[in-house]
């Protein structure tokens, strides 16, 4: 009865499967069975001071979401903990938040994908006044230079909204 | 364009001519989305914005509900349904700002009454001696995307929460009603209506109750325009599914999935399913609240905001000989099929049936009658006699009852959409959202539909299944029942033409009766649209009734056959194939 990977790429069975694993405290639990984990619930991730290693915005909005720019940070968790990343068990001690900005978005039944490339960041949680939509990874290797950052409504991969801009990493000693 | 679009009105033309010619069949069925002959009064409770809080949910959720009920109460006790609204913007400013947050503390900010958005449904229900709660769950929308299921499980546990506050009101009475409702709720005959993703709770809520001991009757679930995420089921209640044709927001349609998925999965179910494809109509319309007309930011029609390009498509866009509803035509296909449900399923009103099955039309409530209704009939020997389901390999050889299967002339002959080893979709090339019945779901791995994808290039493709003499008698059924769906995808179907085949009953004494489809039903139409998400290929069930089979022996029965001799060539989707009844 379950849907087979065959059609898919494996990269993006593995990069939904990370964004499954990023979604909430419920979804590490279901992986791992460590209580541990259910500390770490997506609330608290989306509030976590974050180091800023790419940002970028604009006067200029894109597309009919009006994108303005994004931030992407890497986060330090409070301690290790297990998860599947591409497949393999690992601990992990770091996240990735990547944020949109623009809207105001519209809330909608489906939710909002943030993707880099092809590949499908995580499912985004909008902010209280709609000016950003956030995901979450615990896969870095989707983050690459030069990725073109997009936004959907669910996996509508032909309606993405793309934002001009493409990661660009801060160098050592630029100001954040 | 302007061909698709003469052809579209044809094919609405010949609906209305068949729908009299049923119509006249059943005789006059009223309507039940008429407004019926009891005074209504409407209240509200409203505990507070953080009365409860869902299990292992990350904020609080209002306490907040209206009740629609008879006026004079000495009726009672009434049958209960409950409203859920989906998900939208929770607060709003003066100004137009919309916001996602409760409770609302922005300045000046108020909540956005979601729930007050299907009063107009709830009126006619009460009047027609129902309580209709209708709930807000504003709370939920501000943070279920917290959470992995995306706040199916937050809703089911917020409607249970609501039934117990009915029931305490139903037993020892309570604020802020003192004991008027005391003995007024009939808590063993419930229906539950969600819409959006408050469809997949209330699918959610039918489970959770059975978990807990079913301690209230869930006759009926009406998912509306609703997502499926988790894929949940239900079994054992009566199911209605109402799919809009161009909705914006949840636009692969996603929610056929809870049909598909419960007809064969629980052996003796003997609950009716059902679902309507509104042509037409989009996400918003079915909520006051969330439509243009509403005064509150956040609204929208969801296909022209939603859809890029949206507003071009000559099917659900602003183009000249558009098929797109107005709100109020869209609401009425929500109020007839909704009160309909109720009625039959909660109320016992069983004269609703044949507009539930598809025998009748719809009502003049629905104002359009461009939509498609498909049903399958409940797992008992006396209701529905499976021909062939079409779930695997096996069954392109040897049908449910054991008869031999074989096909002429027909390529490809093959199944799609189901279990491995099928294809995982019908339609490689094509969008998933426009396939609903094999697109993903977001929180499960469940594959799609099994569908026979098949073809003719000539006059003489034939199909047939064979049926064994001890299964021969068919005279106890009202109909031999199929879905169907034209293959946009296949460039033997002609843009914008309906399609055409005959069905064939042969006796054992080898007499025949043939049927052409275009007859009895519109569902060979070719799907319309051409802008993201449409066209898309939605099975639509064709209900052929016994008594039009002239000239054959129902009591001998020895195959059906679908001969492709209509049209040249051409491709279409089949599956649950079966002689079948309206439920008792």
């Amino acid at each position: 009865m379950k849907r087979s990977l065959a059609n898919r790429s494996v990269a993006i069975a593995m990069v939904l499967l990370s964004a499954l694993l990023a979604s909430n405290s419920a979804a590490l639990a279901q992986r791992n069975n460590n209580a541990a984990n259910k500390e770490l619930p997506m609330g608290e991730l989306m509030k976590l001071p974050g180091k800023l290693l790419s940002e970028a915005k604009t006067a200029k909005q894109s597309g009919e979401l009006k994108l303005t720019g994004y931030r992407v940070e890497e986060l330090q968790l409070p301690r290790n903990i297990n998860a599947e990343v591409r497949g393999q068990q690992v601990v992990i001690n770091r996240a990735w938040r990547v944020t949109i900005t623009g809207g105001p978005f519209p809330v909608r039944a489906m939710p909002a994908a943030i993707w880099i490339d092809d590949q499908i960041v995580g499912y985004g949680i909008e902010n209280e006044t709609l000016s950003q939509i956030t995901a979450i990874t615990l896969d870095n290797s989707l983050l690459r230079e030069g990725g073109v950052i997009a936004l959907s409504y669910g996996e509508n991969k032909d309606a993405r909204v793309q934002l001009p801009q493409r990661i660009q990493w801060k160098r050592e000693g630029e100001n954040q | 364009m302007k061909r698709t679009s003469k052809t579209y009105s044809f094919i609405v033309a010949i609906t209305l001519f068949v729908s009299v010619a049923v119509q006249t069949a059943f005789g006059q069925v009223p309507d039940p989305g008429a407004p019926g002959p009891l005074a209504v009064t409407r209240e509200e409770y409203d505990f507070g914005d953080t009365a409860f809080t869902p299990g292992d949910f990350p904020g609080p959720v209002e306490l907040r509900a209206s009740i629609h009920h008879p006026t004079d109460l000495s009726g009672g006790p009434f049958p209960v349904i409950v409203f859920l609204h989906g998900r939208h913007a929770t607060c709003f400013k003066g100004g137009g700002s919309a916001l996602l947050q409760w409770p609302c503390t922005a300045n000046n900010s108020q909540p956005i009454p979601s729930y007050q958005g299907y009063d107009y449904v709830a009126e006619v229900l009460a009047s027609h001696g129902y309580v209709v709660v209708s709930i807000s769950a504003n709370g939920i929308n501000a943070v279920d995307n917290l959470v992995f299921d995306l706040g199916a499980e937050a809703r089911a546990e917020l409607i249970q929460k609501h039934l117990d506050t009915l029931k305490t009101f139903n037993t020892t009475g309570g604020a802020p009603f003192g004991t008027k409702f005391v003995g007024k709720f009939d808590l063993t005959r419930v229906g539950t209506m969600g819409h959006s993703r408050g469809g997949e709770g209330v699918v959610r809520h039918q489970g959770l109750n059975i978990q807990l001991g079913s301690p209230y009757g869930i006759k009926a679930v009406f998912p509306l325009a609703p997502v499926d995420f988790n894929r949940f089921v239900v079994n054992n209640a009566a199911l209605n599914v109402l799919l809009p044709y161009c909705d914006g927001d949840v636009s692969d349609l996603q929610g056929v999935h809870f049909y598909d998925d419960a007809r064969y999965n629980v052996p003796g179910d003997q609950s009716p399913k059902h679902y309507e494809l509104v042509m037409g109509a989009n996400h918003n319309f079915y909520n006051t609240v969330w439509s243009p007309s509403s005064p509150f930011p956040g609204s929208a029609n969801d296909w022209l905001a939603f859809v890029p390009g949206g507003k071009t498509d000559p099917q659900c866009g602003k183009g000249k000989g558009n098929q797109r509803l107005t709100e109020a035509q869209q609401r009425g296909t929500g109020l007839a099929y909704m009160t309909a449900f109720f009625r039959a399923y909660v109320g016992g009103e069983t004269q609703f049936l044949p507009i539930l099955t598809g025998d009748a039309p719809p009502p003049a409530s629905a104002q359009t009658n461009n939509l498609f209704v498909s049903y399958h009939a409940p797992d008992n020997p006396a209701l529905r006699l499976d021909v062939n389901r079409l779930l695997n390999n096996t069954n392109l050889t040897v049908n449910k009852v054991g008869g031999a299967v074989t096909q002429t002339a027909l390529t490809p002959y093959e199944l799609c959409g189901g279990d491995d080893p099928q294809a995982l979709r019908c339609l490689p090339d094509q969008p998933d959202a426009r396939q609903p019945h094999t697109t993903p779901s977001i929180r499960s791995s469940l594959r799609g539909l099994s569908q026979l994808n098949t073809g003719w290039n000539n006059l003489t493709g034939n199909y047939k299944n064979e049926i064994p003499s001890t299964l021969a008698n068919v005279s106890g059924f009202q109909a031999l029942q199929f879905r169907v769906a034209v293959n946009f995808a296949d460039a033997r179907n002609l843009a914008g033409l309906a399609q055409n085949f005959c069905v064939v009953l042969t006796d054992n004494s080898g007499s025949t009766a043939s049927i052409r489809v275009s007859d009895v039903s519109s569902a060979l139409f070719f799907p319309p649209g051409s802008v993201g998400p449409v066209p898309k290929v939605v099975l639509n069930t064709v209900r052929i009734p016994l008594s039009a089979f002239g000239g054959v022996n129902l009591h001998n029965i020895r195959s059906v056959d679908f001969t492709f001799n209509e049209q040249a060539q051409g491709g279409v989707l089949v599956t649950d194939i079966s002689f079948a009844s309206a439920p008792l």
